[in-house]
């Protein structure tokens, strides 16, 4: 008798556990069903493939050597649909280097923050008005904060005619 | 419920509400039988809370009203709102010029989270002077840490919205930040903008998280800091058990037996599980509550009627002289980032010091274990705690300084 009932509770132990296996086995599928798709799209951004088609800046014949020149540039916005480009600026920087006169195109975007950095006449610098950050002519991060130099636009010249495209570099 | 024959009530009152009122109060009996809405409001408006330092108390009320007041307000900002990065600050630009009603609730929504943030600061700050957070209420406490900080997130991605230069240059730098992540602070900064650079879907996604993401993890942990305030009961402060420890052993015997629940629901330190003085929850802290949360709607309303909310000019990346400048809760954090220069420095500023912070912040109840809730007898916690919020301040001036003097 003892014995029977022992054995008839071991079963529905095994009753309860098969139960309590289910439960937990079909909580993790459903979390698994709803969350897989969840976290794909969340993380899709990283993955996703992106176009950058080179854009016309200007003619830049007339740039004066040693005078950063800024260019708003309506660059195509490559993330989420399709809206309208975003105006940037590009500082076209000519120096002279050792009687060779070198381009830069220079992203006004500060390597700190990321906040639009200015050519700023009386300091002589690109100053960014965030946190104080400061870079000279060739964007060399000369002070305050930033950790990087001013990154460059991709560009191409076609005669005096600028195009850059919105792939940026390290100097 | 109203029975013909309440005293103040005229005869004629009676007989003529008596069609009306006799079937209201069976409807009530009904509803009640099935509901006990009786019961539960016996047991939410009865409870036993503390007649002394009540005043100070009604911050949590007055917390919760304004977190009310800011889903009500922001469900209507979505009668016209658009969130996208297009037609955004177009839609709130029609509001300000062309609806003056929808202009005073967003108004009543900017001013409602610069309260809502003050009020949270000053009950933080009075369940630290007066060492509510001690045991048992050390799970309380983190609970409203969470909820701050929770209360911080909502008012920085709210200011991102209005897709203004404020709210564009806002996003810039809140979104960046995460990219000094070691390792995964790229894909940090990838997944919140949508992708390496802003775009339409960086708008959408700081959207989503604050009309949902961040109210759906909110509203619950209001629920649970409601429900451990309960199980505590409402008397962590220092004041409701002023002169318990130099009161005779029989004095306190006597107080222990006439308590009544939902107190000592956890008696932690004998000397602190009765207080001295208590009274109704209803109606003497409704009462306070009440007259707290109503000034402080006021405010929020004639500030929101005056003042309003601004709108600056659409966000434009190219433009050159614009100087962002962050939301004012943000300018002690915007102040480190000036002062951790340099690649490796950068992550120290922007992680590390607030993490520390935040992290003690989280650990007060352990830092702190000894019974003793009197401020003046444990300088050791309260010092330090000065100099933290000294520090706070000192940087936000710092800040403002530097931001308009550049």
């Amino acid at each position: 008798m003892a014995d029977h009932s022992q054995e008839l509770a071991k079963q529905r132990l095994s009753r309860r556990r098969f139960m309590i296996m289910t439960i937990n086995g079909v909580g993790a599928g459903t979390a698994l069903l709803i969350g897989a798709p969840i976290v794909g799209s969340v993380l899709s951004p990283v993955f996703a493939k992106r176009r950058t088609p080179w854009v016309l800046v200007a003619d830049i014949g007339q740039v004066p050597v040693g005078v950063p020149t800024a260019y708003v540039v309506n660059l195509p916005i490559n993330e989420g649909w399709a809206v309208p480009p975003v105006p940037r600026t590009v500082y076209v920087v000519k120096l002279n280097l050792l009687g060779q006169v070198e381009m830069l195109t220079l992203s006004n975007v500060c390597t700190h923050m990321q906040c639009d950095v200015h050519w700023d006449i009386n300091l002589k610098a690109f100053l960014c008005p965030c946190h104080g950050g400061l870079y000279s002519i060739d964007g060399t991060n000369v002070g305050g904060p930033p950790p990087w130099p001013l990154f460059r636009y991709q560009h191409k010249l076609v005669g005096n005619t600028l195009y850059v495209r919105n792939v940026l570099t390290g100097a | 419920m109203s029975s013909p024959s309440q005293p103040g009530r005229s005869a004629l009152v009676a007989k003529l509400t008596r069609p009306v009122a006799r079937p209201m109060a069976a409807t009530y009996r009904w509803v009640d039988e099935r509901m006990g809405i009786s019961d539960l409001t016996h047991q939410l408006l009865y409870e036993a809370t503390p007649r002394r330092g009540a005043w100070a108390y009604s911050l949590g009320s007055a917390t919760l009203i304004i977190i009310v007041l800011q889903i009500v307000t922001g469900m209507f900002l979505l009668w016209t709102y658009v969130p996208s990065t297009t037609e955004a600050w177009e839609s709130l630009n029609f509001i300000e010029h062309h609806d003056e009603f929808a202009a005073i609730v967003r108004g009543m929504h900017l001013w409602g989270a610069y309260v809502l943030l003050i009020i949270i600061g000053l009950h933080m700050i009075r369940t630290f002077v007066s060492g509510s957070y001690k045991k048992p209420r050390e799970l309380n406490w983190i609970v409203g840490v969470l909820l701050f900080l929770m209360v911080l997130g909502l008012g920085i991605t709210g200011a991102m919205l209005p897709w203004d230069q404020a709210a564009y240059w806002t996003a810039i730098v809140v979104t960046h930040v995460v990219d000094y992540i070691p390792l995964l602070g790229n894909w940090m900064q990838q997944i919140l903008r949508g992708g390496p650079q802003m775009g339409p879907e960086t708008l959408t996604r700081f959207f989503a998280i604050h009309i949902w993401l961040l109210p759906a993890l909110l509203v619950p942990l209001i629920g649970l800091h409601l429900v451990l305030l309960r199980r505590h009961g409402e008397h962590g402060s220092w004041v409701n058990y002023e002169g318990v420890e130099t009161e005779p052993e029989e004095v306190r015997k006597e107080r222990m037996a006439k308590a009544e629940y939902p107190y000592p629901a956890i008696p932690s330190d004998p000397g602190y599980a009765v207080p001295v003085d208590l009274d109704d929850f209803f109606p003497s802290q409704v009462f306070k509550d009440a007259v707290v949360s109503f000034a402080l709607v006021l405010i929020i309303f004639i500030m929101a009627v005056v003042v309003g909310a601004p709108l600056e000019r659409a966000a434009n990346p190219a433009a050159l002289n614009y100087v962002p400048t962050p939301e004012w809760f943000f300018l002690p954090l915007d102040q480190l980032l000036v002062q951790f220069p340099q690649a490796w420095m950068i992550p120290v500023g922007v992680f590390v010091v607030p993490g520390i912070g935040t992290t003690l912040l989280i650990l007060v109840p352990f830092l702190d274990r000894s019974p003793e809730r009197e401020p003046w007898r444990r300088p050791e916690v309260m010092v330090p705690a000065l100099f933290a919020t000294l520090f706070l301040i000192f940087e936000a001036l710092l800040a403002v300084n530097r931001l308009f003097n550049l």
